[in-house]
């Protein structure tokens, strides 16, 4: 086998897909956990109806009608779910929002199966971005660069809105302390409902982003869970720092291990979790203390 | 509870009610639910084409129990033994996943319940497991590989590089593949057995294929996983360097759409193809559409010759569950994937199996044969079948 | 610390009393769904024992089940014990995984504590999955049920099953109980309520966590090694994080906290699944829809929803138990 540079530069570009992915994925639900410390289980089945909302739109409008529309419907969903059930869970418990995020995965699962069958769907990347590029000496699907792109993107435009914009400063003063932040007059409620469909949103871009690199399948969003979960908790909860390393993390350990260590692939990530667990309890950068 | 459930017993017993000796009483043992409720569905609809195109050759009725076994051996477990304790059901017909088989194998045997199997493709059941009341209709994973190893030998291609999702069914279908191609000469130069439904991103593996030096891949996925990997694979631009090879389920007809134009080009090997040009298929493939409108899978091929099987073995006299498992075993007919039998030696299919390259069609992708491989009976694989039983 | 309520000893002896009947009367398949129920609430005792009583809100509960019945099936099967020695070291394999585990995540709280637990699970359910000498995914069959025969008791019958495992089910309950009531049991109040302050008494709070948790792991075990020989088969999915969803759910559903209301949980959460899985494949949309509505209803699940209209007073400590798990909620409310 030839490891050349090559080799290595095409694997350090598809960790970095796969943690721009997951990026998109986790920063809604870090967010939403950070601010509202609400755990919602469901985001991943938000994640799969962005998926599906892609590929109904994609099959009328194209690749970018999809793009464009599944955001803006599962933020449309996320509305919704925030009048109708989570706001009137704000006070409860955490243990009674694990229930009924629960509930909402076993409903939305079936949901999508009654409206979408349980047949795969697919989804086409549109013209431009279906070749490859020459790029660091490899030739890399274009496609693939626009997600890490976007994921960049993504990223940056987030770290500007939290740490310059006044709305940034309303959510980190609501993350610090929200009955603080209440107290110097900001709309704290009005904040929750924002950063809500804001992580609604996100969910359901990475799904639009995710449909054409993998398949459009019902489980999709049970399957995602986990790697989400796991990276918002290596990186520490209601960071954005926290969710760029935890997807960094996640996407370079499950790559290399795959080539480094097979046998042991699927077990690695567990054991990283567990380990960071063991030094730092509360994970890498959580928001606060 | 305990209300309820005798109304749902009395609902059973009460259809049940006219049974003449001719009545036969079948439990449809699929998920319905679950992962794999697609497959579930098109077993089931294959199965009621064929009671409704041949239940006429034969005087007897048939009624259908359905269970969901929700891809869980333990739920399914207890659905078994509901149909068989309960239901008091003739026969059993169903089964995809290999787990599934494996936890009613010791139920259905110890019952004396014949069972066919319409999925489920784990060697042993027909192997070291195999029992005189399981008959499989559908096919082994070696069985569907096996062939595949002489014939891209022949093609000229002398160095592979494998990949397969880690599980049981996984590496039966790759080490099926491998036999027989190290066997004719060629050398297996990696292989990569990737975390079943955990893995997202197929990049790292393709790019060891890639520098790996092999000639062309072979692999084995399904479902979900397979319509990723052939985009993924596309998107590398691997195809044209690094053609791809593998088990026909990667492009099954159930989901090839989903892959779209990354699927062109891509040559499989399975026992079923809805393009096969004989009478039998034509005509299978015409009801099967007019009843769902969609060109039936090979899923679909197994529920339908499994029900097919049932009546052949009706008419040959079979009326209980013993009769009913001899007459099984001795089935032979001319299916829509040809000239079907039963290996006497583990009760498993004797089929051929086609190579074929998915191109793109009238609407849509659609498959074309490359070749037929002579039907092959599995190795014995342990299996010592008990002696038949009694007429 | 657990305390018996005029309300709860009669959920009890009516629970008790509906599952005797179930045990003698029902057919088949009844007794089959019994079973199911039987063994669904020993791990729920297992859970709620952790996460009701100790904030330990756990995702590997499914896990340690799982490794119970593998315990079981291979010490069986392939080591050769007889089923009573191989359920005896089921039962210490899991225990003695759960106190490590217990150990380790013992300075985790909240939502760091459920994802250690359950990486830990899903180690153990990737581990078994790909493992050959475990039989893989297709799983390992063969598995005999105990002898009792000198007693009578012929296991291979489903109803002297379903009786067996009710009375190993009371023996566990009654287990959970003296536990809870112990210094130990005590002690876990406490950590839960303040740790700090129970550290500054002189407690070792993390041996307190996991001597709970591995004992929680020892009727997990136990569990696991009944379903095992109820099912007469051990495949992964019993290890799977869903598995330990399902039972949180389940605990959540009856009542966090109450001990009896998980036992009611467990017979509500497999009822329904059977009886809306009878008439629809879409099962889980209605069942998601009843855990919702149960969560609207703003009650500590269908127990203490019970108890907040029937008992004499609201069982303070099951709230200070919701409350307790986060700690930050902790914080805003002092």
């Amino acid at each position: 086998m030839s490891l050349d540079l090559g080799f290595w530069t095409l694997q350090a570009l598809n960790a970095l897909q796969l943690s721009m992915l997951l990026f998109l994925l986790s920063i809604g639900l870090t967010v939403i956990f950070g601010l509202m410390h609400f755990v919602n289980l469901a985001h991943g089945a938000l994640y799969a109806l962005g998926a599906y909302f892609a590929a109904s739109a994609a099959a009328v409008g194209g690749y970018w009608a999809g793009f464009f529309l599944a955001p803006v419907a599962v933020a449309g969903v996320g509305v919704l779910l925030y009048s109708g059930l989570i706001q009137r869970m704000r006070k409860s418990g955490p243990m009674a929002q694990v229930l009924v995020t629960f509930g909402l995965i076993f409903a939305l699962l079936d949901i999508t199966r009654i409206v979408w069958g349980d047949l795969a769907l697919g989804l086409e990347v549109p013209s431009f971005l279906a070749g490859r590029v020459a790029l660091l000496g490899v030739e890399y699907p274009a496609y693939r660069l626009f997600i890490i792109a976007l994921g960049l993107a993504i990223f940056a435009a987030l770290a500007f809105v939290l740490s310059r914009t006044q709305i940034g400063a309303m959510i980190r003063a609501g993350v610090d302390n929200d009955a603080m932040a209440a107290c110097l007059g900001i709309n704290v409620e009005r904040l929750f409902f924002i950063v809500f469909c804001v992580g609604c949103a996100l969910a359901g871009l990475a799904g639009a982003v995710a449909a054409p690199l993998l398949s459009v399948t019902p489980d999709m969003g049970l399957q995602i869970l986990i790697p989400t979960l796991i990276v918002i908790v290596i990186g520490g909860l209601g960071s954005l720092k926290g969710a760029i390393a935890g997807s960094l993390i996640f996407g370079f350990v499950q790559t290399f291990g795959a080539v480094l260590a097979p046998q042991l692939a699927s077990v690695l990530i567990y054991a990283l979790l567990a380990a960071v667990l063991v030094i730092r309890p509360v994970g890498l950068f959580p928001a606060k203390g | 509870m305990k209300r309820a459930f005798l109304a749902a017993l009395g609902l059973a017993t009460g259809l049940a009610v006219p049974a003449t000796a001719q009545d036969i009483k079948v439990g449809l043992l699929l998920p319905f639910s679950g992962v794999y409720a697609a497959l579930g569905n098109d077993i089931e609809a294959g199965f009621t084409t064929a009671l409704e195109q041949f239940g006429g050759e034969t005087p007897a009725t048939f009624e259908i129990v359905r269970e969901d076994t929700e891809v869980k051996p333990p739920v399914a477990l207890a659905k078994a033994k509901k149909l068989i304790l309960q239901d008091k059901v003739d026969v059993i017909s169903g089964i995809v996943s290999s787990g599934v088989l494996g936890a009613v194998r010791d139920m259905v045997h110890g019952a004396g319940v014949p069972l066919i199997v319409a999925n489920a493709g784990n060697d042993e059941a027909t192997g070291e497991a195999c029992s005189p009341y399981i008959t499989r209709m559908s096919f082994s994973n070696g069985q569907v590989n096996r062939p595949m190893g002489q014939w891209m030998y022949d093609q000229g291609i002398r160095k592979v590089y494998t990949l397969a999702p880690d599980y049981a069914a996984g590496r039966q279908m790759i080490d099926g593949f491998v036999q027989t191609f190290t066997a004719a000469g060629g050398e297996i130069v990696g292989q990569d057995f990737t975390p079943f439904q955990k893995t997202q991103d197929f990049g790292p593996y393709l790019a060891q294929a890639k520098s790996s030096g092999a000639e062309a891949v072979f692999v084995f996925y399904a479902g979900g996983e397979a319509i990723s990997f052939v985009k993924q694979y596309d998107s590398f631009g691997l195809k044209a360097e690094l053609p791809l090879y593998g088990s026909g389920f990667l492009t099954s007809s159930l989901y090839v759409n989903a892959e779209g134009p990354a699927a062109e080009g891509v040559i499989t090997a399975l026992h079923y193809v809805p393009t096969l040009d004989n009478p039998a298929n034509v005509q299978f493939v015409e009801a099967f559409k007019a009843k769902t409108g969609r060109v039936p899978s090979e899923f679909a091929v197994h529920g339908y010759d499994a029900g097919r099987a049932l009546i052949e073995a009706v008419k040959a006299g079979a009326t209980d569950r013993e009769s009913l498992a001899n007459a099984l075993r001795q089935v032979r007919f001319d299916g829509p994937r040809g000239a079907l039998s039963i290996d006497p030696a583990t009760n498993n299919i004797v089929q051929p199996i086609y190579v074929y390259e998915t191109v793109a069609g009238d609407d849509g992708l659609t498959q074309k044969v490359l070749a037929a491989l002579p039907a092959e009976a599995d190795p014995v694989n342990g299996c010592e079948m008990a002696t038949p039983v009694s007429n | 610390m657990f305390r018996h309520t005029p309300l709860r000893y009669a959920a009890l002896v009516l629970l008790a009393s509906a599952a005797l009947f179930q045990a003698l009367t029902a057919d088949y398949f009844g007794l089959e769904i019994l079973t199911e129920i039987v063994i669904l609430a020993m791990l729920v005792i297992a859970l709620d024992m952790v996460a009701g009583f100790g904030g330990m809100v756990s995702l590997c509960h499914g896990a340690l089940l799982g490794v119970g019945a593998y315990g079981y099936a291979i010490l069986s099967t392939k080591v050769g014990l007889t089923p009573l020695m191989a359920m005896g070291g089921a039962v210490a394999v899991t225990g003695a995984i759960a106190w490590v585990i217990g150990a380790i995540c013992a300075r985790s709280h909240g939502i760091y504590f459920i994802m250690a637990t359950l990486a830990f699970g899903q180690m153990g359910y990737s581990y078994v999955f790909e493992a050959p000498l475990f039989g893989g995914d297709d799983g390992l069959s063969g598995i005999a049920r105990l002898d009792l025969s000198f007693i009578g008791l012929d296991l291979n019958d489903g109803r002297s099953f379903a009786l067996f495992c009710l009375g190993v089910l009371a023996a566990i309950y009654g287990a959970a109980v003296l536990i809870l009531r112990s210094g130990l049991g005590r002690s876990l109040s406490g950590v839960m309520h303040n740790e700090q302050r129970m550290r500054a008494l002189g407690l070792t709070v993390w041996r307190v966590k996991a001597d709970v948790f591995g004992l929680s792991g020892l009727i997990s075990g136990l569990a696991g090694a009944m379903a095992a020989q109820h099912v007469m088969f051990v495949s992964p999915g019993l290890l799977s994080w869903t598995v330990s969803g399902e039972a949180l759910v389940v605990v959540i559903l009856g009542g966090l906290g109450t001990l009896v209301g998980p036992l009611l949980g467990a017979a509500v959460f497999v009822l329904l699944k059977h009886e809306v899985g009878a008439l629809t494949s879409y099962w889980h949309l209605v069942v998601g829809m009843i855990l919702i509505a149960v969560v609207m209803s703003r009650a500590n699940g269908i127990f203490g929803w019970i108890e907040a209209r029937f008992g004499a007073r609201i069982e303070r400590r099951a709230a200070d138990a919701v409350r307790d798990i986060d700690p930050r909620e902790v914080k805003t409310d002092a």
